[in-house]
């Protein structure tokens, strides 16, 4: 039992694993200094070494992408809904989506930090703004997956709008939702980053660019290691989520 | 029967009152100065100086972009095809490419400038933003056949090859092309942050030192060219995804 | 066990019929399904119409089983789409309960089944069929909820998601929610059509016993010609493109009617004569 699962763990994992060794081998072989490229132990001790260091910044992403994340998701869902119930909204929210949708993060937060200046509330906006266009989309589709047959059934039934929204199509969008919660999710953690970096008094993208300044490459690189983490254990968290509660809605 | 106008009409009118709520926007100065008349950033962007060097850095943008997006072509259609021909990797490759995928990109920049150099980094970093999302399309696309006809295969004892070429691929076509849909602005997003961290030229160093020299002008005229150049990107990857729906379902 | 349901549907419908009518003063129509000169099109593009219905009458009087009978594709779902107010007609008079369809599914006095059984997938059997008191906006009776669960021979399964269920017992999930108010007009979509062949024999000895108990004013639509004779009092046939009434039946064979009455002569020989009008149509086109 033990054996194999730990065998099917070593099928899942390999590529971290050789990564991490891919690492030292190469700042061995390239004989870089630890202020080019630290070996993996050092980042890795700095962090466990530190954990004071990066608690409070850790602990502010977190808050500032799960916050922007649910607020955007929920925005998201409103304006599919919206889109559901009265279609002309559509032509205002569909290019207005798209636009969001393509247009890189990268370039949308210099001009919110520019318009709503250099605020914590404004790398809020920057992850609400990310976490929108996936629950807008996705959760429009899963509206518009509800079987025909089910829709004529309540209209054959006298159901009220609100009734037929409440009961047949944001169920059916639940599934959909989820999905991109899970896609978001790591996104989220992304643009809160990408915002702090720039903007931002705090979290893990503004301890970044401090370690930086600072020559600390141990920290610069330990920020990055625990953000890939929280990234990682973002998306780990929102999968499990899907898991638990997508199978109920199918 | 039923009135309706059609999409492109209703899109179109929503363009428009998106573009005038802008410049209205502008016009009244309700947001503060650092929100311009889109009118005024048009203007701008018609003066040659402008004009050379938001096109310089577009440029640089674009190549950037464009090398990321087929260096993450050519990488995830090789760790698929490998995928696809030797399972044992399967659940691996699934797991390097979702953490790659979690990642956050900014945390690889230390990482790419020390290796690859400030020239590099933006395509480097678009290619694997674009990489994940081609992988998850190429494996979900060659595994999207149905099982009927994967069984009408093998009974016809059709080799893995043929199989891959005949069956696989075209089925796979319609969902690679809408990974594409989505690689396509993911390019040009990972460019963009690559240059952040100290790229010589292109539309991200631009709009960053526009927004930190308070060139209000510079700024929009950069943004909007870059979002222009995204969805330009994301509209050709939607025709083409279109079009083969069309031809392959 | 049946006898004390019937019981209840009984009151329960009647109770519904007054609620639901408040010009209870009016005699009840005899006519409770009225299509009178129905021509039904509709728009290809590019200038071509297809036309599904033309002309077409048919009447159904209150109580009573018709069955609409024709091949696929001869505007037979489009007259139950009618009916149910899902479509209106291009010309023409569609009147269900003296009322324009959509008046009735807006009052809730209409039950109806397709052939997709459209279980809500989230939802357990017991919530399944008592979602059309939650769309009416009343409290759920639970008592005639279990009552219909037992009706459909479903007592144990109350907990069970649709998922769970076989094809066979979905649909009479699917029933028992179209009976679960007591509606005035019952219309059934080919309701076992996605069923094999045995299930489907069982299903048809399930609903002919069903509506022994009720009576409502039931259309049938369906393929199956066996079906339709075993159920109900008329059975219409169509013809195709566009669709026309072909020959009315009238199946005078006395309820309940039970599976071995389709082994009897006259059954049969109902069969064979509607089966040769359904196949010269064919020969016809």
């Amino acid at each position: 039992m033990i054996r194999r699962s730990r065998l099917a763990g070593l099928l899942h994992l390999w590529p971290i694993v050789a990564l991490v060794l891919l690492w030292d081998v190469w700042v061995l072989a390239n004989g870089y200094t630890s202020i080019v490229a630290p070996r993996p132990w050092s980042v890795i001790n700095d962090v466990v070494g530190n954990p004071d260091a990066y608690a409070i910044d850790f602990l502010w992403t977190l808050a500032i992408s799960v916050g922007g994340l649910l607020l955007g998701m929920l925005l998201g869902t409103i304006a599919a809904v919206l889109i559901s119930l009265w279609a002309p909204m559509s032509a205002v929210l569909t290019p207005a989506a798209l636009i969001v949708r393509s247009v890189p993060v990268t370039v949308m937060i210099p001009i919110i930090a520019r318009v709503f200046g250099y605020e914590v509330y404004t790398v809020l906006v920057v992850t609400v703004i990310t976490s929108f266009f996936p629950a807008f989309v996705l959760g429009l589709s899963g509206m518009a997956s509800a079987p025909a047959s089910s829709r004529d059934l309540f209209v054959v039934f006298g159901s009220s709008r609100p009734a037929s929204l409440w009961r047949l199509r944001l169920p059916y969008a639940v599934p959909n939702l989820l999905l991109a919660l899970r896609i978001t999710a790591p996104l989220a953690v992304l643009s809160a980053m990408l915002a702090e970096f720039l903007i931002g008094q705090q979290g893990l993208g503004y301890l970044f660019i401090v370690a930086r300044s600072y020559m600390e490459i141990d920290r610069a690189w330990g920020t990055a290691l625990v953000a890939t983490m929280l990234s990682v254990f973002a998306f780990l968290a929102a999968r499990f989520v899907e898991r638990r509660i997508s199978p109920r809605f199918t | 029967m039923r009135l309706r106008s059609p999409r492109w009409l209703n899109n179109t009118i929503g363009v428009l009152i998106l573009i005038t709520v802008a410049e209205l926007i502008g016009r009244t100065g309700i947001a503060g100065r650092s929100w311009p008349p889109l009118t005024d950033v048009v203007g701008y962007l018609a003066e040659p100086v402008a004009q050379a060097t938001v096109l310089r850095a577009l440029t640089a943008t674009a190549a950037s972009a464009g090398w990321g997006l087929v260096l993450g072509i050519v990488f995830a259609a090789i760790a698929a095809l490998l995928a696809n021909f030797i399972p044992v990797l399967r659940p691996g490759l699934d797991r390097l490419a979702s953490v790659l995928n979690a990642v956050p990109l900014i945390a690889l920049a230390p990482l790419l400038i020390t290796t690859v150099g400030r020239e590099s980094t933006p395509a480097v970093v678009a290619a694997l933003g674009v990489g994940f999302v081609m992988f998850v399309a190429f494996t979900a696309g060659l595994a999207g056949a149905s099982a009927t006809h994967q069984d009408v295969f093998s009974v016809f004892g059709s080799a893995r090859s043929t199989t891959l070429l005949r069956l696989q691929i075209p089925v796979s076509l319609p969902t690679v092309f809408d990974g594409l849909a989505l690689a396509a602005p993911t390019a040009i997003l990972g460019a963009t942050i690559g240059e952040w961290f100290g790229a010589p030229r292109g539309l991200g160093v631009l709009i960053v030192s526009a927004m930190q020299n308070y060139q209000v002008l510079l700024l929009w005229a950069a943004a909007l060219t870059a979002a222009l150049l995204s969805l330009a990107a994301y509209l050709i990857a939607v025709r083409l995804q279109s079009g083969a729906v069309r031809r392959f379902t | 066990m049946t006898e004390s349901a019937t019981d209840t549907i009984q009151s329960g419908g009647s109770a519904a019929t007054a609620a639901g009518s408040t010009a209870a003063v009016r005699p009840a129509p005899a006519e409770a399904i009225a299509l009178r000169n129905v021509t039904m099109s509709f728009d290809l593009g590019r200038s071509k119409r297809m036309t599904a219905l033309e002309d077409f009458n048919l009447s159904v009087a209150e109580g009573e089983f018709v069955a609409l009978l024709g091949p696929s594709g001869c505007g037979k779902s489009t007259v139950l789409r009618l009916v149910t107010g899902l479509e209106q007609a291009t010309s023409g008079e569609v009147l269900v309960e003296d009322k324009a369809p959509a008046d009735l599914a807006k009052s809730h006095r209409l039950g109806v089944a397709f052939q997709e059984h459209a279980l809500l997938p989230w939802s357990s059997v017991r919530e399944n069929i008592a979602l059309p008191f939650r769309l009416a906006r009343r409290a759920v009776d639970w008592q005639r909820v279990d009552e219909l669960i037992r009706l459909v021979g479903l007592v144990g399964f109350e907990k069970a998601r649709p998922r769970q269920l076989s094809g066979g017992m979905k649909q009479r999930v699917a029933i028992a929610r179209a009976l679960v108010l007591s509606p005035d007009v019952l219309l059934l979509d080919e309701p076992f059509g996605a069923l094999d062949a045995v299930t489907r024999r069982r299903m048809n000895g399930e609903l002919a016993r069903i509506w022994e108990e009720q009576h409502i004013t039931t259309l049938l639509v369906t393929h199956d010609v066996e079906e339709a004779v075993l159920l109900a009092d008329r059975v219409v046939v169509l013809t195709g493109r566009p669709g026309r009434v072909r020959h009315v039946q009238t199946v005078d064979m006395p309820r309940p009617r039970h599976a071995d009455i389709t082994r009897s002569a006259e059954f049969r020989a109902v069969v064979d004569h509607l089966t040769d009008l359904l196949d010269v149509d064919r020969k016809a086109e």
